[in-house]
This record gives structure tokens, sequence and C-alpha cells, in this order.
């Protein structure tokens, strides 16, 4: 792994009123690394992970960007562009998991049959071109998420936010997700993930940071541990 | 008096028959109603996106008003544009009195807050994650509302074709403005009240029976729509 940081974002603050919802001196994530972010409900993470995406703007902060600190409003297109940011129930599109995963190449200047190109490209990848031509609205909750990850994985991001990966999943589908996740890392996609689910994303991770009440009292580097369990890869 | 079976043969007759003056009125009457809904629904969608997205002083306060205006008789919107139309009126100049022009403009403000009342409250339905994947995805704010407004797209096809019913079928706006002329603004509503008062039912009826045709195709469309909406959630 190297440590060229790609997003270092400072002195972040989100507020809700009087409530402190997420107070953060420096978040700085790596090229390649995987960040492990646990905390209660409430604790922030998804608050963390939404601004690192540029999808919420925090009251306070910079990021720094070419090693230059700037203001929050003029970074925020830039992570934007760099940062995919997946929910816990990832929202499907009312259409076909093609078309969703092509979703994002739409606002390229790729042609159309490059498009689907790609499209079918990631959904073998994915294990998911049996589903190509189904409404992504009727897939189960791992199918759902695995279209998440390759409609994020094919505008190549240089960082994946993903907020609890793993919720709701049986065991089957939560290590799928893991090796997705560890594929795409391997790609050199830097990933952060926030998830209760400790013990199976801790072989995954390079880093944990745990946030209690807005504030991240804890981080520490972590050496992988193993690997995770084979099992037979994506069940169709 | 002719009995309501003459006078309701005679209208089957007539529309069977493809009476000229007839279907010359029903063209007139849908022609006005789809300018009408065509120049509205983008700006009534527009204005309903904003009001369900942004959050600006005086927005309440705009909902509440476009909820009150869809209970604003058809026959005070035509007062209030024939008094701003007529000659002694302040846009009397632009001679838009008595045209189609003027009940365009009337089934517009008729319309409008029926699609934004309804518009606003499909779009505020709509999913907060649907916003957030689009932008994530590398959507424009532009971009990102026409993928919420196609995501809640079955909530906007009720609200244009409840205020396509509300507008073909109002006669107190178009009377007032348009005059009722014989092939020019004379339309299905219109046609049957001047009918009707002159004791000639059967065109009256013929009429009717378009209207209620185009009610049932619209309340079949309205629950096919229900429908899908049902089975999204």
């Amino acid at each position: 792994m190297t440590s060229i940081p790609i997003l270092l974002i400072r002195h972040v603050t989100k507020r809700f009123g009087e409530r402190v919802l997420l107070s953060i001196e420096e978040f700085i994530v790596t090229e390649g690394s995987c960040t492990l972010i646990t905390g209660d409900n409430g604790s922030g993470k998804t608050t963390l992970l939404k601004i690192a995406a540029g999808l919420v703007n925090p009251d306070q902060g910079k990021a720094v960007i070419g090693g230059v600190e700037i203001p929050w409003t003029k970074a925020r297109p830039r992570i934007r562009r760099d940062v995919v940011y997946l929910h816990q129930d990832p929202y499907m599109l009312d259409t076909s998991v093609e078309r969703n995963v092509a979703y994002g190449l739409r606002f390229t200047k790729e042609s159309r049959e490059k498009i689907y190109e790609k499209v079918a490209d990631a959904l073998r990848w994915a294990r998911l071109d049996h589903l190509a031509h189904r409404n992504a609205r009727w897939l189960s909750g791992g199918e759902k998420q695995r279209v998440a990850l390759t409609r994020a994985r094919i505008l190549n991001p240089t960082v994946l936010a993903l907020d609890e990966p793993t919720a709701n999943m049986d065991q089957q589908s939560r290590i799928s997700t893991y090796q997705l996740i560890d594929e795409l890392r391997n790609e050199g996609m830097a990933i952060i993930v926030a998830s209760h689910d400790q013990t199976g994303l801790a072989p995954i991770a390079d880093r944990h940071m745990q946030l209690i009440g807005g504030k991240l009292v804890k981080v520490e580097s972590v050496v992988r541990r193993g690997k995770i369990p084979i099992v037979t890869r994506f069940p169709r | 008096m002719e009995s309501l079976t003459d006078a309701s043969l005679q209208a089957l007759s007539l529309l069977v028959s493809g009476d000229a003056a007839l279907w010359k009125i029903i063209s007139i009457s849908f022609g006005v109603s789809l300018q009408a809904i065509l120049f509205t629904t983008p700006v009534a969608l527009l204005t309903a996106y904003a009001l369900a997205h942004f959050q600006f002083p005086g927005r309440r306060t705009l909902i509440s008003l476009f909820h009150t205006l869809l209970a604003v008789p058809a026959v005070v919107v035509g007062l209030t544009l024939y008094l701003l139309l007529s000659r002694s009126g302040p846009f009397g100049d632009l001679k838009l009195l008595f045209t189609q022009t003027a009940m365009v403009l009337g089934q517009i403000i008729l319309s409008f807050p029926i699609l934004v009342a309804m518009g606003h409250s499909a779009l505020q339905s709509a999913d907060h994650r649907v916003w957030e994947t689009a932008h994530t995805l590398g959507a424009t704010p532009l971009r990102a509302m026409f993928t919420v407004m196609h995501e809640v797209r079955y909530g906007l096809f009720a609200a244009v074709i409840a205020a396509f019913g509300r507008i073909i079928a109002e006669v107190g706006c178009s009377l007032m403005v348009g005059g009722n002329i014989l092939n020019y603004t004379r339309n299905i509503t219109t046609a049957i009240a001047l009918e009707t008062s002159k004791g000639q039912f059967a065109q009256g009826i013929a009429l009717g029976m378009v209207l209620l045709l185009l009610a049932l195709v619209l309340n079949y469309s309205l629950s096919t729509i229900r429908h899908r909406l049902a089975m999204q959630a």
C-alpha cells in the first residue's frame, strides 16, 4: 500500500441546531487503502461519509488538494468527482439492472455503444449479467448491493464510500460483498467503509477508526489479519 | 321538446356521421386545452420541484397559496381575465379578448395550481436517496432533477391528467374570455351550454358523450397510474 493522501479534510464540523453531529480535526484517505469506520448509531458515520463524498456540506471544514488547503466550497466539486457514495440500502432506479449500471456513464462523453460495452463487461465482472434486463427494484438486498458496487466501479472513482454495505445480509451475500470490496481495493480504489460489521470487514481494512458522539476517538492501523473465507463467489 | 331517447339517438348519429360542426367544436376544445397543458406543464413542474427541493423564505406560504388556488372557481378566473383583457383593462391593447389565446391563458391559470400542488406532493414523496444517488454518480443538478422526476413519473402523469381533465371540462372561463364564437372559440362545454339554452339537446348530448368518454379514459389512466404507484411502493 502506498501512503499518498488522496482525500484529506480538516477541521470538519457539522451541527444540527445546537447538537454537534460531527467534529473532526483531520481525516485522511490514502491511495488504495481501506478505512473502516465503526461507531454506534448516531455517532456520525453516515454524516462523515456524506461529507467526504461531497453530498453534505459541513458547517466548517477545509480540504487539502494537491498539497494546498482550500475552502470546502471550492473543494466540493473536485471531491464529488473523485468520491462515489453508496447508501446502506442502495437506491435502485426504477429501470433495468443494465440501465442502472449505465446511469453514471451517461454523463460522460462515451458513445452509447461504448457505454453498453463497458456495462456488459462490468456485469460479467460482478456475475450479474444474467440479471441485466431485470428491473433492479425487484432484486434481493445482496444483489442490489452488488449492482450498486458495479454502478460505482464502472465510473472508476478514486474513493468509494460505503455505508453499512453488509447490513441486513445473509452470510453468503456478506462474503460476496467482502470479496467485491477487496477486489475494488486491489484495483487501486481507496475504500471508506462505515459499518457495525467489524469482524467481517477487519480482514480487508488497513485502518480502523472509531467515532463516538461525532468525535474520532480512536485511530489505529491494523495489520490485515487474514483472508476472506473462500466460498462460491456471487451465487446466481 | 324532443324525448331524451330521440335526442340521444340523434347525438349518436351526429357523432358517427362525422358532423363537421360538431367535430370542429371538439377539435377546438382539445386544441385549446392541449396547448394550455403543454405550456403549463414544464413551468409548473419546475415550480413544484423548487418547492419540494429548495428551502427559501416564503416557501410554506407559496405551497399554501397553490393549494388555495385549487379551489378558485373557473368563472372567477374568467372574470379576472376578462377585466384584464377587456378594452378598458391594462392589457386591452393586446386585443386578446374573445380569442383562443385568451381561452388558453385562462386554462393555463386554472391548470397551473393543480400541476404545482399535485406535482409538489409527488416530488416530495420521492426517496431522498434518488437525488444523492444521481449526484454521487456524476449527474449535474439539472440531470439529477430529471432523474428525480423520472422516479416519480406516475405521480406527475397523474397531476397532468387531473389538470387536463379540469380544464377541458371547465365552462365559466372559456365562455367569458372566449365568447363562444362559432368555429373559433366555441368548445365542447360552451356549446353544450348554448345548445341546452336553445332547447336543442342532440348536439349537447353528443358533446356530453365525448366529455364522458374522455372522463372515462382519464379515470382509467389515473387508476392505472395509481396501480403502478401501489406496485412501486
